[in-house]
């Protein structure tokens, strides 16, 4: 059972989902099979163990759920608010098979603030150190292999970039998603531990990370995400287009200074972050808020939470259309044209593919572009070690074990999957710490 | 740091990291059970029963089980037809020593059953000899094919005090006797015990039942090739019942021994109650059965917060704290009459509070069909508080705390409406 977003909290940037009564906590873990094996475990990435915390829940073990929550997660809290959980821990529960799943979100963020108000103690602090390790970049990954190495006894120094810890949750999440408590408890616990956070310490110059480990750092671990925001040639140079990492952050931080009332706003791809735009935009004030994919409504890569979030909002769809060209003005961009599409073969969602349908062209009259069609790591990266291995848009390449081609420098997150998920980013730094650990060990004994 | 308190407890002389334990049943029916069951985190187990295959062999009905289930929940009790052990003395024998080998400090209680004063000693010296660090006498499963075992046993006070003496003689361990519940008033029996030697009394085991009938065969469940009978039920359902035997033994003045709680209990809130009633050690079967050795983990973890929480550093300090306040009912004071109050911005205007009231109790709701709001008529009101009880909103309907006011208003309106 999950409750309705309030379309009121969504406008003021607050939480727009109530919490769960406790009587709906009851109800819903005593829904819980309490399975064996229990696949909504294995689908979450971080390793964050529902079917152990819906359990503690059921018995009403409540601070016991919030130490499990936050022992095996350190965003545990974010996460609770921003896990597609439809497509990861709730997606194979066996409840399916009978009944709606279980909400397993629901329950976390209930077990997590119940931690929070109740004071459960803070996580142990490790006195001893196995050694030094630096991170570059506080975001989920980050924060994830952090607290994993904070446990295992290693001192830890996190260089981040910006002057508040937290990655993409802290400056471009909305805040009627992610209400910010959650993110500053989480990251408070991380301090807790005992981790050192470095922040307006950009890791930027070339050879950085050879530097760190001549410095006496054992080891590196790069989750610096995704920060250079992809941009149309045909939207290049006029002042009222943007991307959707820079409209969030402003959005977040000072949506005066954008002054969307009455404005019209095209948001440009369908994924989750189009979604998360197209919403905020529309929360800003603004009139009409179009967004304008490839993808036909059941084909969009958000999912359908989203989607119903931006129905709520009367978003106008404008999917399966591509734009054709840009309408001009005095001040610059005053519109767009365009015209719907089809696939030229079924399945295969690439601009390449697709196919303009004559006589669906259409012209809408735009004040704002914001374009939401991906990210990729900074130029800086690929050169933060001599010869450190990059792919495709500058992604680093990692093997199984998160370890970079060169050794002892590890890396996880956005920044080597391309783009994924808070969860699936600290799930990554988790896995890494845990590497590290090995290697450092291996390296001990072979000395 | 380890944010954990002492559930420490003793009992019998004897120290238990917890006081939670495997009552005896399939639970405990092997080594390798048990072993795990320590391993999950239980502070002592109570063995499934023995007896002496030379005086009587066991043969389980089958099937052996038959639940209670109420709308879509299932298994608030659970009826079984079960004996004690089935498996060859020797081998149990063999299985408790070698569990009290690899987990020395964890208890281990032998629970014995026998049918003439030789059985009894045997089994509690072989107990003994196998390094048990206690026995329970079960004197208390309703459905021994046996004639003369189990709760006929506990039925007959001089039965209970030989057996137990016999026991005491026998052996040095402490000696706890578990009584049955098929009986209008347990103490005399927990007082035949201890006049045998008790050093303890666990209760309560199953209470005699039947959870199910077939209509279209007419058979009572578990069908046991066409028979049934009233067997022993276990499980949530019996939790009220246990409590009330559990107080009425540690509320007797001349008892006076330390008691082992048993009956449905699944959760620390459920270990908690027994304890507020006088329990020092606690035992569970059907919690297992349905969940798995697991939830001890939630009892530790629950009840150790709940200490830290108001700064309790020591079990003692709780345990027995609800007994005084049972009382016998010629004891309430009556002075203080309650009634409901509805809250209206909880009110989903079910009217389920209504029809209650109507049927049931003094027609004093009263609900508006065009606001689709309940509300209560204070006068009429008796504070018996069914509609609080019906209210699918929990925490909607509560007592109207103000005494004074109610107690004059109550007593003037009685008084009111006396008069006319
Ligand atoms: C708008 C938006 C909405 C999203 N919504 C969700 C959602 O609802 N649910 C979900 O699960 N996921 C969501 N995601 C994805 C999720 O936020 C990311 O997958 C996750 O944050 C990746 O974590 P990371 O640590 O790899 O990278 P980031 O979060 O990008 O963190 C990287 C950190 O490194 C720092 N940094 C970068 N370069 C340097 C440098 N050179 N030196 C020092 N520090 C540096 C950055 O300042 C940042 O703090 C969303 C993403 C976006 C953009
Ligand atoms: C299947 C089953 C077998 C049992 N066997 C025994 C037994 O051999 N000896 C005994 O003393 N009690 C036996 N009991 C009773 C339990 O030990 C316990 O007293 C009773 O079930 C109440 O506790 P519970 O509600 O936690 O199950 C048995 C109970 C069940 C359900
Ligand atoms: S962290 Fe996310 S994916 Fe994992 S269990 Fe919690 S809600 Fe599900
Ligand atoms: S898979 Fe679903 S039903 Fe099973 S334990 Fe997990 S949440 Fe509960
Ligand atoms: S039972 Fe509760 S919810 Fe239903 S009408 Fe009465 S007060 Fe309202």
């Amino acid at each position: 059972m999950k409750l309705p977003v309030n379309p009121e909290k969504i406008v003021q940037f607050k939480g727009m989902r109530e919490p769960l009564s406790l009587q709906a906590v009851i109800k819903e873990s005593n829904r819980c099979l309490l399975c064996f094996d229990a696949p909504c475990s294995e689908g979450c990435p971080a390793g964050t163990d529902p079917a152990k915390f819906i359990r503690q829940i059921k018995f009403y073990n409540y601070k016991g759920a919030a130490r499990t929550i936050r022992n095996n997660n350190i965003l545990g809290s974010v996460c609770a608010f921003v896990c597609p959980v439809e497509k990861l821990c709730e997606k194979k529960c066996s409840i399916k098979a009978l009944e709606d799943p279980i909400n397993i979100s629901g329950l976390q963020r209930f077990a997590s603030e119940y931690g929070q108000r109740f004071e459960i103690e803070p996580p142990a602090q490790s006195l001893k150190s196995e050694g030094r390790i630096a991170i570059i970049g506080g975001g989920p990954a980050g924060m994830g292999c952090a607290s994993a190495l904070a446990k295992m006894d290693y001192e830890v120094t996190v260089f981040e970039r910006e002057n508040l810890t937290g990655g993409v949750p802290r400056w471009n999440i909305p805040g009627f998603r992610l209400p910010e408590e959650a993110l500053v408890y989480d990251v408070k616990n991380l301090i807790s531990q005992g981790v050192e956070i470095r922040h307006k310490s950009p890791v930027e110059t070339p050879e950085a990370v050879t530097n760190l480990l001549a410095e006496g750092y054992d080891s590196v671990f790069i989750s610096s995400g995704l920060s250079v925001a992809f941009k149309l040639d045909m939207l290049n140079g006029y002042s009222n287009v943007t991307d959707y990492i820079t409209f969030l952050r402003k959005v977040k931080f000072g949506n005066e200074s954008l002054n969307l009332k009455n404005k019209n706003v095209a948001i440009i791809g369908g994924g989750s972050v189009a979604i998360d735009s197209a919403v905020s935009a529309k929360a800003c004030g603004a009139n009409k808020v179009y967004l304008i994919s490839l993808e036909h409504l059941s084909e969009l890569p958000a999912d359908k939470e989203e989607i119903n979030l931006a129905r709520i909002m009367d978003i106008i769809f404008k999917s399966g259309s591509q734009i054709t060209g840009v309408v001009e003005n005095e001040n610059g961009l005053s519109g767009l044209t365009g015209i719907e599409t089809d696939w030229i073969e079924p399945g295969k969602f690439i601009p390449l593919n697709a196919r303009q349908i004559s006589g669906t062209e259409f012209r809408i009259n735009i004040d704002l572009v914001v374009q939401a069609i991906g990210t990729k790591p900074g130029n800086e990266i690929m050169i933060l070690a001599k010869g450190l291995k990059t792919i495709g848009k500058g992604i680093i390449e990692v093997n199984e074990d998160f370890e970079t081609n060169i050794p002892g420098v590890f890396a996880g997150g956005d920044v080597v999957n391309g783009g994924a998920t808070v969860v699936q980013a600290v799930g990554e730094g988790k896995k890494a710490a845990q590497s590290i650990d090995n290697f450092l060990k291996n390296r001990r004994t072979s000395k | 740091m380890k944010f954990q308190a002492d559930l420490g407890v003793n009992f019998c002389g004897i120290r238990f990291g917890n006081p939670f334990c495997l009552s005896s049943s399939p639970v405990g029916n092997h080594a390798e059970m048990c072993a795990r069951a320590y391993d999950a985190g239980w502070g002592g187990i109570v063995y499934k029963t023995l007896g002496l295959e030379k005086s009587f062999k066991v043969i389980m009905p089958s099937p052996r089980l038959s639940v209670y289930n109420y709308g879509d929940k299932r298994f608030i009790g659970l009826q079984n037809a079960e004996q004690i052990t089935d498996r060859p003395i020797r081998e149990n024998i063999r299985d408790i020593a070698w569990l009290k080998k690899h987990y020395p400090h964890k208890v281990l209680i032998s629970s014995i059953m026998g049918y003439v004063d030789e059985d009894w000693i045997e089994l509690a010296k072989m107990s003994e000899d196998a390094g048990a660090d206690m026995l329970e006498l079960n004197f208390s499963c309703p459905q021994m094919a046996h004639k003369s075992a189990g709760h006929r046993v506990g039925q007959d006070f001089l039965a209970v005090a030989a057996f137990t003496e016999v026991v005491k003689k026998a052996s040095k361990l402490p000696v706890m006797a578990k009584m049955t519940p098929n009986i209008t008033n347990m103490v005399p029996v927990a007082l035949a015990a201890k006049q045998g030697g008790a050093d303890a009394i666990s209760a309560i085991n199953t209470i005699k039942a039947i959870t199910d009938i077939d209509i279209e065969n007419f058979t009572p469940l578990p069908n046991i090739h066409g028979h049934s009978s009233a067997t022993g039920f276990s499980g949530p359902s019996v939790k009220p019942v246990a409590m009330r035997f559990v107080s009425d033994l540690y509320n007797s003045k001349p008892l006076g021994l330390p008691i082992s709680a048993v009956g449905g209990i699944e959760t620390w809130i459920d270990a908690l109650h027994f304890l507020l009633l006088g329990a020092t050690n606690l035992q569970v079967t059907t919690g297992i059965l349905r969940y798995g050795y697991r939830i001890v983990e939630d009892m530790i973890e629950g009840l150790s917060d709940y200490m830290l929480e108001r700064n309790i550093k020591s079990l003692n300090e709780i345990i027995g704290k609800s007994s005084r306040k049972i009382v016998d009912p010629s004891e309430f004071v009556t002075r203080f009459q309650v009634v409901s109050v509805i809250d209206d911005a909880k009110c989903i205007g079910c009217g389920q509070c209504y029809i209650s009231c109507q049927d049931g109790a003094n027609q004093a709701v009263k609900f508006d069909t065009l606001t689709r709001k309940a509300s209560v008529d204070e006068e009429r009101c008796i504070g018996c508080l069914l509609c609080k009880h019906v209210c699918p909103v929990w925490d909607c309907i509560s007592i109207n705390l103000n005494f004074h006011f109610y107690i004059h208003f109550h007593s003037i309106s009685r008084k009111l409406r006396s008069k006319n």
